[in-house]
């Protein structure tokens, strides 16, 4: 064959361009060198350093990679209590210096968005040292100047409401400090179903660009992309975990189920003892665990909590679960689904899997479009179309052709899906808008999104389903809540089917329509203040605070065309010792929600915030806990070394998508966590040759060369 | 031919045989010639007739301001048509729903500026077909654009600059409007290389 191999790679090219183009093609957001606000010089130094080009992409600003182990290892045990429908739970960290320096560590970690978290504790040998309340800023600075004078010191601050990271400093050589934080968080309820999730790991998360515009917002963003990622190629089981739940929900369990970690199982039914089947799992998925009642669904649950400062309740309302007989009202149903990178490996998966199953639950007579994004974005159609087969199969063969790259540029795609839920169906009031959202929600602007919600005004209704192995509760359920929906976790690609069902069932049907709730006979400073819609089978959870409980509480509506009413006797509820502090971070989401619909300032929502916190003593973004050994420890001379310590990757993650083949020669560079400050901004150039020419000049050599062989071999047989 | 075949002696059989196989081999590299020909030919072809098509969607954006598909199952859109009045060049700029869409046309990279926003805009696109024209264009020339939305600027060509794929980076800060055409360097390679040619320019008034 007359080839030579100079031809080789436009052979090849006709297959590799359109791969090449997608992966270089992803816009990335990597910020280099501070001072270098000029594009020109950036250029010419970064041209310099680096060499041998690589398909993969970096876009997490700031989130850094470990290379190595960590000096200071760390040990999580949770211990939870279920009492009634509330969980209090314990978790001890343990920090263990392995080195033989001073150090002071810090580490990212999740908790239940709605946990309030009232106690810290620092156990450094046999001495307890008991933590307090005070404001963010000033317990920063108490620990600092503990830190600079050698002394012991705990900090537990809150980087968001599911989002917070323990400060520990001079923890000697060869030593270990624990530290034991305690919360507490209502039990979710659906269709009859209890549910306790206790998150392990904190996703990295995506910083968008535009959302940097001052100094407070890059330390923002700096604090939730701190933790640095461990290279999955050192392993996965960092962080050990250890959990034990003890149950009593004040009722016989039955089918007590967790969904992705074995468990041993003892005691009474209706005082059970959960436990690890392998004593610790690694810190990278979260651990759901889910029981129901043996007898008959309780419908209520009402507690209760008298303290000298007032009496505090709780009470949960279920409607109706059986709305079959209720006719079903044609949809507007908009699709918006996350292909971003964070999205690689097994969660892509299950969002096309649960796109797929709810695109063929669509009815001819509903309207839907499907919304994907990354850092771009494609609307499949203009605008909202008839649900037929043929537009259905199109929008199948479109969810199934999506693959995970790229940022997480949430906002467009929310605002696009929110415009075309607005414009699409007309002004039939009879039409539902629904916005079905699939993500991991991995962002750090989650109060941009929540504004665009609040904006909109209540027209769409807005239904999140989480994603992976440790998606974004905070997010999700605020989302959800504000956007008059509610929230679906799928977290493994087999239950996509028994997760999806549910969801479909709730949105073919109508919330509880005209929602009040009054109270004779005494009165109640009841949360949410916004009553949120309430959907088949998933209870509307009241706390409210009052001088003396007293009275009934009355919670009535429409189901389809019916009145329905429930009727609550306040006396009547169970003592239970964590109404109050629960009822204060009700105060503070009411807060959080006036701000995001514009109602509230933000120096004001800070101050009310911070109030709130002080007086309960709960950890708020305004509140920190802070421990302070008296006992100086560390000799003077000695230095500190401070480290971030690193989080696994989620399971299920893919570690490669998200941050590139070369992200680890990059990491000594990138890990120092401040890069989101950072001026100019680095832009991949995608290859742009389609190599025609080549192809051709290919093709040519070819011809030719049959031709002459051809020619040679005529000649020979007419002679 | 396989009664004339039969007739024939043993020995010229044999070599008639070979001879045939060697004339369907020759035929058959001149057949996957003619294949890469046309596979080559057609990247030009769809190139072109994109931008027909490309044309004709942006000229109903241009009526109702809104995003266009040039045909059905397109993921993207056209975004706004790039004029060289000194080269007699136009094309239709891509907003980037993928990077599929190079193959059609001029695409805005989604990390650069908007388009008649502050910062710098950056559109690359393939050095063989829609941007093989950067190679003419000179220190001063005048650059046109219109966008979809109706904003139109006009730009001069500042300078031309060669940096690799991965030490290219604009200024966060806006500094004035400013675009940068990309695309592959150098324009008449064979191989996929590591470097790109950037014209810089920047907003002029008019």
């Amino acid at each position: 064959m007359p080839l030579s191999p100079a031809f080789h790679p436009p052979l090849l090219r006709g297959a590799l361009i359109p791969a090449i183009v997608l992966a270089l093609g992803a816009p990335v957001a990597i910020a280099v060198h501070a001072t270098a606000a000029v594009a020109d010089e950036a250029a010419s130094e970064d041209a310099a350093s680096d060499d041998g080009p690589a398909a993969g992409t970096l876009m997490l600003r700031g989130q850094g990679i470990a290379k190595s182990l960590p000096a200071v290892r760390l040990g999580t045990d949770m211990d939870v209590t279920v009492t009634g429908q509330i969980a209090r739970v314990r978790v001890t960290q343990a920090f263990r210096n392995t080195s033989d320096k001073w150090m002071e560590a810090s580490y990212l970690y999740p908790l239940p968005q709605d946990g309030a978290v009232d106690s810290l504790k620092m156990v450094v040998g046999q001495r307890v040292i008991v933590g307090h309340i005070q404001p963010r800023e000033k317990a920063r600075q108490t620990y600092e100047a503990a830190k600079a004078s050698g002394r012991k010191a705990g900090l537990v601050e809150q980087q968001r409401p599911n989002m917070f990271s323990t400060s520990v400093a001079n923890v000697g050589p060869g030593e270990t400090v624990l530290i034991s934080i305690e919360y507490q968080a209502p039990v979710a309820q659906a269709n009859g179903t209890f549910s306790l999730r206790l998150p392990l790991v904190v996703g990295p998360r995506y910083t968008p660009p535009h959302t940097l515009t001052s100094a407070a917002a890059v330390e923002d963003a700096n604090a939730v992309t701190a933790a640095p990622v461990l290279d999955t190629r050192l392993g996965n089981n960092l962080n050990p975990t250890s959990i034990a739940v003890h149950l009593a929900p004040g009722f016989d369990v039955a089918n007590l189920v967790s969904r992705y970690h074995k468990i041993n199982v003892t005691g009474a039914t209706d005082d059970r003892t959960v436990s690890l089947a392998d004593t610790t799992v690694p810190a990278n998925r979260d651990f759901v665990l889910e029981w129901r009642s043996a007898s008959a669904d309780p419908t209520l649950g009402l507690f209760a909590q008298k303290t000298a400062k007032g009496d505090y309740v709780m009470a949960s309302v279920t409607p109706p679960a059986n709305l079959d007989g209720l006719p079903r009202p044609p949809r507007e149903m908009v699709f918006v689904i996350d292909n971003s990178g964070s999205m690689g490996g097994d969660s892509m998966d299950e969002a096309k899997a649960s796109l797929i199953h709810a695109l063929g639950t669509l009815r001819p007579q509903d309207h839907f479009n499907v919304i994907r994004f990354d850092d771009t974005m494609t609307r499949l159609f203009e605008h909202s179309v008839a649900a037929t087969p043929d537009q259905v199969g199109l929008a199948t063969r479109f969810a199934e052709s999506l693959e995970a790259r790229g940022g997480t540029e949430m906002l467009p795609a929310l605002k696009s899906a929110l415009e075309d839920a607005g414009t699409g169906g007309g002004t039939d009031p009879d039409i539902l808008r629904q916005i079905v959202f699939l993500t991991d929600g991995e962002i750090s602007n989650e109060r941009e999104m929540m504004a665009a919600i609040g904006a909109d005004g209540g027209r769409s209704h807005v239904f999140m389903v989480g994603i992976g192995s440790a998606p974004n509760d905070f997010l999700m359920e605020r989302m959800s809540t504000l956007g008059g929906g509610v929230y679906t976790h799928v977290g493994a690609p087999g239950e996509v089917a028994a997760k999806m069902m549910p969801l479909l069932d709730v949105l073919s049907h109508p919330a509880v329509r005209d929602l009040s709730v009054r109270v004779e006979g005494g009165s109640l400073d009841l949360t949410p203040l916004r009553l949120p819609d309430v959907y088949a089978g998933r209870p509307l959870v009241l706390v409210g605070r009052s001088d003396k409980l007293s009275g009934t509480l009355t919670v009535s509506g429409r189901i389809g065309n019916k009145p329905w009413e429930r009727r609550v006797d306040l006396a009547s509820a169970l003592p239970s010792p964590s109404i109050e502090k629960l009822w204060a971070h009700r105060k503070i989401t009411d807060v959080e929600a006036d701000r995001a619909l514009g109602k509230l300032e933000d120096d004001r929502a800070d101050a009310e915030v911070e109030r709130i916190g002080m007086e309960s003593g709960i950890v708020t973004s305004r509140t920190s806990l802070v421990a302070v050994d008296e006992t100086p420890s560390r000799p003077a001379g000695a230095r500190l070394t401070r480290e971030e310590l690193p989080i696994n990757l989620p399971a299920g993650w893919d570690f490669d998508t998200l941050f590139g083949q070369d992200a680890v020669q990059q990491a000594p560079k990138d890990g120092s966590g401040d890069l989101a400050a950072m001026q100019a901004q680095a832009l991949e150039l995608p290859q742009t040759a389609t190599g025609f020419l080549g192809l051709v000049g290919k093709g040519l050599a070819l011809l030719l060369a049959g031709m002459t062989g051809l020619a040679l071999v005529l000649r020979r047989r007419a002679a | 031919m396989n009664a004339a075949a039969l007739r024939m002696p043993l020995r010229i059989r044999e070599v008639a045989h070979k001879r045939g196989l060697l004339v369907l081999l020759a035929l058959a590299v001149c057949l996957s010639g003619a294949v890469e020909i046309g596979r080559g030919l057609y990247i030009p072809a769809k190139a072109a007739v994109a931008q027909v098509l490309l044309e004709r969607a942006f000229d109903r954006s241009r009526i109702d301001h809104a995003p266009r598909k040039p045909w059905p199952w397109a993921d993207m859109t056209p975004l706004a048509r790039l004029v060289v009045p000194g080269l007699g060049t136009s094309s239709v700029v891509l907003d980037s729903g993928s990077g599929q869409a190079l193959a059609f046309g001029p695409t805005l990279l989604p990390g650069g500026a908007r388009l008649g926003q502050s910062g710098t805009a950056v559109i690359a696109a393939h050095r063989d077909t829609h941007f093989r024209f950067l190679r003419d264009l000179k220190k001063g020339d005048l650059l046109f654009l219109q966008t979809r939305e109706g904003v139109e600027r006009r730009y001069r060509v500042t300078g031309m600059e060669v940096v690799r794929w991965d030490g290219y980076a604009v200024a966060d800060a806006p500094v004035g409007e400013r675009l940068d055409l990309v695309t592959c360097f150098p324009f008449d390679a064979i191989r996929r290389g590591p470097w790109r040619y950037v014209v810089h320019a920047e907003a002029v008034t008019r």
